[in-house]
């Protein structure tokens, strides 16, 4: 056999509406697992409750020990199993949006680490504190410094929907198998949509320094 | 609600599987490492051809999904006329897969040793490799060793997306529980209590022994000046 | 003397829009001693690293016994350099930073490159190492770290290391620059045994005093070409140039202000 690359060709129209299904799935699990992991990081730091700290603890460990593969099915088999049906696109948002956001809590405890503890007292003593005190002073502080981690989780988060295939979610990697389960050519399709993949997740952790750049002359 | 049964029915079949994880994970890790050390020297040559080849052969991997990565060694390498069981395909897939970013680490490494090391190596007289062999690769070791482990619990992670070739994994082991058993709580709740409790274990054995390692220095410091000041005394 | 034991030929080299080495030529007999000098930037530095080709040069050629040294273009075949790495052998570095080996005790630090590059076996090897230690007043720190050591043991180590390998050349970077003042006397007092042993020595320095005491031949350079040469006791009372002049004069401001 030969590698035709009419094939390829072929299958690029269909594959690229699987990328932009890939996107958005990217997209909002990464959007809903930064809000769970900064409510969480906001909670952490004002309960300070050793329960709390446990539970996290426990959470991040779990997360961080198991793979994303078995969680998803976890997500996708188990819930159902206490009348939680969710549906594979949900349950693939949830189960990315858990691990997800257990990485980037580990994020936002670095970046706020490196935001100086004078930053809080300053503003306590200008009458700054709760809602105001975050959103204004301390979280644009933690996002700024953890930009690259966060574009490196990103692009994680994008190579982790290519998984929600195996629970029927008709993204580039679905489409890509259901065009060669139909024409019998993997290896061109296939390759197609590795390129595709990469294109992606290099232009994206290519954006880091950018994104930084950007941002710093916004603040200056 | 829980059905206990199923944990002792099933152990044995879920052991197999995960006995079968860490074999594919130790055979890549044995072989992703020699090639992450490949191409990480690749990557630092002066030929545009190997250092554009290695470049391209670590961003390729490490930006893209490695459940397409496995899909391309499973129907490639028989479409080249290379025909191997699902589990070689696995440990090679695997293997590439890791040696993209061990290669990252290693290339950290090497740039962490001051630029004087290779200079006096080479200027003794000692070629590219003899150099990195005796003078710079050992000063990396304390450097990489960490983030080395941290890469390969991530393989072994990574390796339940083998069973999507049919490589009968931990994973795949589960799936099929659950496939006989219709009891999917039970079962993925026992396959990720697994992968935690072995990613736990190395990752509580590399904390112990970089603190050895800190510890080992401190000690060894003593040691050392006693020696020097003993030494330093019988000459007077 | 053979006033062909090396030579170097034109050499050229630029980074960037700097020039580093302009047109430089020298020729060096057997057994002499040659200080160079000049401002920092000037070139010396580069200038002894394209003699055993650690940065090639862009153009020119380096000649050493009658067989050229690295290649006539600034490329490398694969022949040009393993002969280069026999070359490198024969001519000993020594930097400024003194690049010992911090992973390997002061005995392996003069075995090693004897055993990796020469294939001496270790019982030789070590023997060698021994009485080269010995000859440098390392004796009682064989089975020392190179971090315990004092900046002038590490340079004297760093001398012992390329002395095992039966250098017929030696190329010193500013060799004593990096040491506290009371420890220079240390290291020049085995340089001195070098001299005095009469070894080929190629020296960039600011220690003037050891330069006219035992230098045969003095070299100014800046801006990447020689300015002026000479015998250093001569040249350092008489300058000939404005800019060696100068030089000195600079010189001797800073030493006053210490």
């Amino acid at each position: 056999m030969k590698f035709d690359i009419s094939y390829t060709l072929d299958a690029i129209p269909r594959l690229l509406d699987g990328a932009f299904i890939t996107l958005q799935v990217g997209i909002l699990g990464f959007i809903l697992s930064v809000l769970l992991a900064t409510t969480i990081t906001v909670a952490k730091t004002s309960l300070n409750s050793k329960i709390f700290n446990s539970i996290l603890a426990f959470y991040i460990s779990f997360i961080r020990g198991t793979p994303i593969l078995v969680q998803i099915f976890l997500v996708y088999y188990v819930l159902p199993v206490f009348g939680l049906n969710l549906g594979p696109f949900t349950a693939g948002i949830v189960a990315i949006t858990l691990n997800s956001s257990a990485f980037v809590t580990e994020i936002l405890r670095g970046g706020l680490a490196s935001v100086p503890n004078g930053q809080f007292e300053a503003s306590k003593s200008l009458g700054i504190s709760g809602y105001v005190l975050w959103r204004k002073i301390i979280l644009p502080q933690t996002f700024i410094t953890s930009i690259p981690p966060l574009v490196n989780e990103f692009t994680m988060v994008l190579k982790a929907t290519a998984l929600l295939s195996l629970i029927t979610v008709v993204e580039l990697m679905r489409v890509s198998q259901q065009i060669y389960s139909a024409n019998y050519h993997p290896v061109e399709v296939l390759s197609g949509t590795f390129v595709i993949y990469f294109l992606i997740c290099f232009v994206v952790s290519r954006s880091s320094v950018f994104l930084e750049n950007r941002l710093k002359v916004k603040r200056a | 609600m829980l059905e206990y049964q199923i944990f002792f029915d099933y152990t044995p079949m879920l052991l197999t599987g995960f006995w079968l994880t860490i074999k594919i994970v130790v055979c890549a890790i044995a072989l992703g490492i020699p090639l992450g050390l490949v191409l990480a020297l690749g990557r630092r040559r002066n030929y545009v051809i190997i250092s554009f080849l290695s470049t391209s052969f670590i961003e390729l991997f490490r930006n893209t999904p490695f459940i397409i990565q496995v899909f391309l060694f499973y129907y490639v390498l028989p479409f080249y006329g290379l025909k191997l069981s699902a589990e070689y395909v696995g440990v090679l897939a695997l293997a590439a897969f890791g040696s993209a970013y061990f290669a990252e680490i290693i290339r950290a490494g090497i740039d962490a040793v001051p630029k004087g090391q290779l200079e006096s190596a080479r200027a003794i007289g000692m070629t590219e490799w003899q150099a990195m062999k005796n003078i710079i690769l050992p000063q990396t070791l304390t450097i990489v060793i960490p983030p080395l482990t941290n890469q390969s619990l991530t393989l072994i992670k990574e390796s339940a997306i083998l069973s999507t070739i049919t490589v009968h994994e931990l994973t795949m082991s589960g799936l099929m529980v659950q496939g006989e058993t219709f009891r999917p709580f039970e079962v993925f709740i026992m396959v990720a209590l697994l992968y935690w409790a072995l990613n736990e274990t190395i990752a509580t054995i590399m904390r112990k022994f970089e603190q050895k390692v800190k510890k080992n220095r401190k000690t060894s410091f003593v040691l050392k000046l006693d020696t020097t000041l003993k030494k330093s005394q019988s000459i007077k | 003397m053979n006033a062909n034991f090396l030579e170097l030929k034109g050499l050229h080299k630029s980074f960037g829009n700097i020039t580093a080495l302009n047109n430089v030529s020298l020729n060096v007999s057997k057994g002499e001693v040659i200080f160079i000098i000049g401002p920092s930037g000037c070139g010396k530095s580069t200038l002894l690293r394209a003699v055993n080709w650690l940065t090639p040069p862009d153009k020119g050629e380096v000649w050493l016994e009658g067989n050229q040294v690295g290649s006539s273009s600034s490329k490398l075949t694969i022949k040009e350099s393993r002969l280069l790495n026999d070359f490198r052998a024969k001519m000993g570095m020594v930097f400024q930073q003194f690049n010992v080996w911090p992973h390997l005790n002061v005995l392996e630090n003069v075995v090693r490159a004897q055993m990796v590059v020469a294939k001496r076996s270790r019982v030789s090897a070590e023997s060698k190492a021994l009485k080269i230690l010995d000859e440098v007043g390392l004796n009682n720190k064989i089975d020392d770290w190179p971090e315990y050591l004092s900046g002038g043991q590490k340079q004297r180590l760093a001398i012992a290391r390329t002395l095992a390998m039966d250098p017929i050349l030696m190329l010193l970077d500013e060799p004593t620059s990096a040491l506290d003042p009371e420890l220079v006397g240390e290291v020049l007092k085995v340089l001195k045994r070098l001299v005095n042993n009469g070894m080929t020595m190629l020296i960039v320095t600011h220690e003037l005093g050891f330069a006219s005491e035992f230098g045969d031949r003095l070299l100014f350079m800046d801006g990447g070409e020689l300015i002026e040469e000479g015998n250093p006791k001569k040249i350092l009372s008489m300058p000939k140039t404005k800019r060696l002049e100068s030089f000195l004069k600079k010189l001797h401001i800073n030493s006053f202000k210490h």
